[in-house]
C-alpha cells in the first residue's frame, strides 16, 4: 500500500506539471491584455508600458513560464496582476470561506443523501420512494444559478429569514456566518444530494440481492443490523467514488454559488480573475484545484481497500 | 490705472480657474446637514453595497470607478466640488494663479493631521504631487501632467509651477489626482505593493480604513479628529462605522437593501428603479451626472467609418428618446456630446439629432454611394447592453443601415478598441470628470490615449487647446461649444446616446446625504435616523 500511495504521489508532479503548461498557454492564447482590463476606461499608454515591464509581461512566453515556474517551485507564486496581493496569501485567505462552504455542503448533501437513500431503497415504491425519486430528479434537473436565484427570491425577500447573499467569518460571528451559510450551501448541496441518493439508493437495492444478506436474515438478525451494518457498508464503494469526487471538485463545484451569493471564496477569485486575464491567480487556483483532485482520488482509492478487503493494490489478495 | 487693472485681471483670472467655481473661503467640510428635516444624530453602523471590491487603496495606482467610493472617505484632497459641481475649498482654503496663467498657489488648511498623527502642510503637498508625477506607472502621472514644479512657499502656502497655462488643473486636483497620502505612513510601509493594499492610516478624511479583507469586507471607522463641520457648526462625521462590502451582481445589492441587509448603495440597475422608489422602507434618490454612453466608430483610413458620412448617418437614425426609455429604463438623460449638463460649458439648446431622422440617415449613406453595414461589438454576457445593441439595430433598420450585432469578450473589445482595429461601432462608457475639458480632450484630440476612434480634426484639436489656455470662462465655453459642434455634429467623432444618472438608494434608518453629480457618496453628512 505504502508504495502504491508513493508512486502515485509520484505520478502526480508531471501532471501537475502539465497542468501549469497547458494553463499557462491557453491563458495566453485567450483574447485581452490583463493590463488594458485593469486600466479600465483610464488608459495611459504610458503607465501601461511601465506596468508591462514591471510585471515581466513584455517579455516572450517561455520566458515568462520559466520564470513562474522556477518561482513556484519554491513557494512563490508571484502576485496577483489586479490586486498585487502575493498569490498564495490571497488563496490562503479565500480558503476558509470556500472549505466552509463545500464542507457544509458536503455535509448536507451526504447526509440526507444517505438517510433518505437508505429509507427509500428500504421502502421501496412507498410514497417517500416516490417523493425521494421526484427529488432526485428536480434535483439533477435544476441548474445552481436558478435554484440559487429562487431561494434568495423566496426566503430572503419574501419570507426574509435569511440573507441574499455576503459572508461574516465565524470568527467575527458565529450566528451570522451560519445564516450566511445556510442558502448557499443548499444550493450547493442539492444537485450532488440529488446524485449521492439516487446512487445510495440502487446501491443498496443490488445489496439486498445478494447472498450474504439471505444469510443475515436467515440467521434471525434484526432488519436495521441487516441493513446498516450488512448491506449499508458494501452499498458504499460506489457512494464513496462519488463522494470522493465531490470532495475534490469542492473548489470547481463552488464557482456558481459564491458568484451568485457573492461568497469570498476560491471560487470567486477564479472567476474574478479569469474576467480580469489575471495570469498568477489563475494559474495557481487552477493548479491548487488539479492538486486537490488528485488528492482526493487517491484518497477514494485507499479508502476502496478499507472499504472491501478484496481490494488490494499489492498485487495478491488480502 | 495699471494696478487697478492687474487687481482687476487677477481676480478675473481667480474667478475663472475652477471651471466656474469661484474659490470658497470658507471650510470645505462645511455643507448643509444630513436631510432637510432630520436633526443628526451621532453615532451608528451602516453596510454599504459596492459593486466592486476596491483594489488599490493608493490614489496613484487606482484606476476604477469604485475606488474613488473609499477614497472620498479616507483621503483628502485640495479641492473638492459641492453637490452642484462647483468647485469648494477643502485642504486648500483658496488659491490664486498667477497672472500669467503659469502658476497657481495654493493656501492651505493648518489645522489638518493624518490618521498616523502627522501634521497635514505644504511639504506634504509637494511630496504628494512629485509621487505622482515622478512614480513609474502612476495613474495621475496624465492628470498632473501640466504641473511642472511644486514649490513650498511656506507651511500653509505651496505653488505649482505650470509648463504652459492650463485652467482645468484645479478640476483635476479635485479628485485622486491631489488626494493627500501620509508619507510617514507610506514609507513605514515600504513596498509600494503592500502599500496599496494596506494603506491604513494613510489619509487624512473623515474615516479611517482599519480593516480590508479582499472580496469581503472593509471597515471604515470614524476620525475623531476630521476637520470638517456642518453648517450648524456640528462637529463631522456623525456616523461610527461603515462597513463595506463587494457584491457585483446588481440584483444582490438591491435585494440587500430591501432586506434591511445593508442600508445603502449607489448602483441601482435600471429596471430595479420603479421598486426602490415604491419601497416604503427605502428612499432613492436620483441626479444628472457627468457620465456619457457613447457609440465609438473605428474613424481610421480603411474602415468603414472612415467616411463622416456614415457616422453621421447612424447620429441621425438613432432614436435616443426610445434608447432611453426601452435601453436604460429611463436612467439618465438624453444626450449629444460630451458636455453634461452639470458642465459649465452645457448649452441645453444643443440638440443636433433631437429626433431621429431615418430618411436623412438614408440619403446620406446615398451620397456616399455604397449601402452602410458594420459589426457592432457588444460585451458577451451583459444582457442589458445586448438590448440596447438590439434596439439600436432596429433603429438603424429603418435606414436601411445593417448593423450585425457580435458578442465578444469584453477584454478582446477593449483590445481592439485601444489597437483602433475594431471593424464597426463599439459601446463605451465615461464616468465624467467635473472640467469639461475631462470629458472631452483625451477622448477627441487626435492621438490622445482614449481616443479609440482615431479622430483627428485640427480646428477641434485648436479649439480644445485654446479652452486649456485661457482662464478666462467665457472664452472657454465659446471653444468648448464651437469644438461639440464639430466634433458631434460637422465632423462626428462618435455617436454619443445620452448621459449617465448619480444615483443614491438608503435605507429609511439612515438620514440620507446630498446626492453629488459625480456618484460618489460623502458619508461624512450621513447620519442613523432618529427612531
Amino acid at each position: 500500500m505504502t508504495q502504491y500511495i508513493a508512486r502515485r504521489l509520484l505520478l502526480m508532479l508531471p501532471v501537475a506539471l502539465l497542468v501549469t503548461i497547458v494553463v499557462f498557454v491557453l491563458l495566453r492564447l485567450s483574447p485581452g491584455d490583463p493590463l488594458v482590463i485593469y486600466a479600465g476606461e483610464e488608459r495611459d499608454p504610458v503607465a501601461l508600458a511601465a506596468l508591462r515591464v514591471e510585471y515581466g509581461l513584455d517579455r516572450s512566453m517561455p520566458e515568462q513560464y520559466v520564470s513562474w515556474i522556477t518561482h513556484a517551485l519554491q513557494g512563490d507564486l508571484g502576485r496577483s496582476l489586479r490586486t498585487r496581493q502575493p498569490v498564495l496569501e490571497s488563496i490562503v485567505e479565500r480558503l476558509p470561506a470556500t472549505l466552509e462552504l463545500g464542507i457544509a455542503a458536503l455535509l448536507l448533501s451526504v447526509t440526507i443523501a444517505m438517510v433518505v437513500g437508505t429509507l427509500s431503497a428500504v421502502r421501496r415504491n412507498s410514497p417517500l420512494d416516490l417523493l425521494a425519486t421526484g427529488f432526485t430528479l428536480a434535483g439533477v434537473s435544476l441548474p445552481n444559478f436558478f435554484l440559487g436565484l429562487l431561494l434568495i427570491l423566496v426566503l430572503s425577500l419574501a419570507i426574509r429569514i435569511f440573507p441574499p447573499g455576503g459572508y461574516t467569518a465565524l470568527r467575527e460571528d458565529v450566528w451570522e456566518n451560519v445564516r450566511h451559510l445556510i442558502l448557499p450551501a443548499i444550493t450547493l448541496a442539492t444537485a450532488s444530494m440529488a446524485v449521492n441518493m439516487r446512487q445510495v439508493r440502487s446501491s443498496l437495492l443490488e445489496t439486498f440481492g445478494q447472498d450474504y444478506m439471505r444469510t443475515a436474515r436467515a440467521k434471525g438478525l434484526r432488519e436495521t443490523t441487516v441493513v446498516v451494518r450488512h448491506a449499508l457498508k458494501n452499498a458504499l464503494i460506489p457512494v464513496v467514488t462519488i463522494v470522493g469526487l465531490q470532495v475534490g471538485a469542492i473548489i470547481e463545484g463552488a464557482i456558481i454559488t459564491e458568484q451568485i451569493f457573492s461568497w469570498p471564496g476560491i471560487g470567486k477569485l477564479a472567476v474574478d480573475s479569469i474576467n480580469g486575464r489575471d495570469y498568477p491567480v489563475v494559474q495557481a487556483v487552477v493548479l491548487v484545484s488539479a492538486l486537490s483532485f488528485m488528492a482526493s482520488t487517491l484518497i477514494v482509492d485507499v479508502l476502496y481497500a478499507w472499504l472491501d478487503p478484496r481490494i488490494s493494490y499489492s498485487g495478491q489478495r488480502s | 490705472m495699471t494696478r487697478l487693472l492687474t487687481i482687476l485681471a487677477v481676480l478675473a483670472v481667480v474667478t475663472g480657474a475652477c471651471a466656474g467655481a469661484p474659490p470658497s473661503t470658507t471650510g470645505g467640510g462645511t455643507s448643509p446637514a444630513p436631510s432637510a428635516a432630520a436633526k443628526p444624530t451621532y453615532g451608528g453602523t451602516v453596510t454599504f453595497v459596492l459593486e466592486n471590491d476596491v483594489v488599490d487603496f493608493d490614489p496613484l495606482k487606482s484606476r476604477a470607478f469604485v475606488d474613488r467610493n473609499i477614497y472620498y472617505q479616507i483621503y483628502d484632497s485640495l479641492v473638492r466640488i459641492d453637490e452642484t459641481g462647483k468647485i469648494i475649498a477643502w485642504l486648500a482654503t483658496k488659491w490664486e494663479p498667477s497672472a500669467d496663467g503659469k502658476s497657481v498657489t495654493f493656501t492651505l488648511r493648518d489645522d489638518v493631521t493624518y490618521h498616523d498623527g502627522t501634521k497635514f502642510d505644504a511639504d506634504s503637498v509637494k511630496w504628494n504631487i512629485e509621487r505622482y508625477i515622478k512614480t513609474a506607472g502612476s495613474q495621475r502621472a496624465g492628470e498632473l501632467s501640466s504641473v511642472d514644479t511644486v514649490e513650498v512657499v511656506n507651511p500653509t502656502t505651496v505653488k505649482f509651477n505650470l509648463k504652459s497655462p492650463f485652467s482645468p488643473l484645479v478640476a483635476n486636483l479635485v479628485d485622486r489626482a491631489s488626494m493627500m497620502v501620509s508619507r510617514k505612513a507610506f514609507e513605514a510601509i515600504g513596498n509600494p505593493d503592500d502599500f496599496t493594499r494596506k494603506a491604513f492610516k494613510a489619509g487624512s478624511g473623515p474615516f479611517m480604513i482599519t480593516e480590508a479583507i479582499k472580496d469581503d469586507h472593509m471597515t471604515l471607522e470614524k476620525n475623531p479628529s476630521w476637520w470638517g463641520k456642518d453648517k450648524d457648526g456640528n462637529k463631522l462625521p456623525y456616523l461610527d462605522k461603515i462597513t463595506v462590502k463587494p457584491i457585483t451582481n446588481s440584483d444582490t445589492r438591491f435585494t440587500n437593501l430591501r432586506t434591511g441587509d445593508a442600508q445603502v448603495s449607489n448602483n441601482i440597475s435600471g429596471k430595479d428603479v420603479p421598486t426602490a422608489r415604491s419601497e416604503s422602507s427605502l428612499t432613492y434618490q436620483e441626479r444628472p451626472a457627468l457620465s456619457f454612453r457613447s457609440l465609438i466608430p473605428n474613424r481610421a483610413a480603411g474602415f468603414v467609418f472612415n467616411d463622416k458620412r456614415y457616422v453621421k448617418a447612424v447620429a441621425l437614425a438613432i432614436d435616443r428618446a426610445q434608447l432611453l426609455e426601452k435601453g436604460y429604463f429611463n436612467l439618465g438623460a438624453v444626450g449629444y456630446g460630451t458636455i453634461a449638463p452639470a458642465h459649465f460649458a452645457f448649452d441645453a439648446s444643443f440638440k443636433p439629432f433631437e429626433k431621429a431622422d431615418p430618411e436623412a440617415a438614408k440619403k446620406l449613406v446615398q451620397e456616399v454611394g455604397k449601402p452602410l453595414s458594420f459589426e457592432l461589438l457588444v460585451s458577451a454576457g451583459d444582457p442589458a447592453t445586448l438590448t440596447i445593441a438590439t434596439l439600436i439595430k432596429d433603429q438603424l433598420q429603418k435606414a436601411d443601415i445593417v448593423a450585425d450585432i457580435q458578442q465578444l469578450e469584453f477584454a478582446k473589445i477593449l483590445e481592439l478598441q485601444s489597437a483602433h482595429t475594431f471593424k464597426g461601432l463599439t459601446f463605451v462608457g465615461w464616468s465624467g470628470r467635473i472640467d469639461p475639458d475631462g470629458n472631452t480632450y483625451d477622448h477627441i484630440y487626435t492621438k490622445r490615449p482614449f481616443n479609440d476612434s482615431s479622430y483627428s480634426n485640427a480646428e477641434v484639436d485648436k479649439l480644445l487647446d485654446e479652452q486649456r489656455a485661457t482662464s478666462d470662462q467665457d472664452k472657454r465655453k465659446t471653444a468648448l461649444r464651437k469644438a461639440e459642434q464639430i466634433y458631434v455634429v460637422d465632423d462626428p467623432a462618435r455617436i454619443w446616446l445620452g448621459f449617465g444618472a448619480a444615483q443614491l438608494l438608503t435605507s429609511k434608518k439612515v438620514n440620507a446625504p446630498p446626492i453629488y453629480p459625480d456618484q460618489i457618496i460623502r458619508f461624512q453628512f450621513m447620519s442613523m435616523a432618529a427612531k
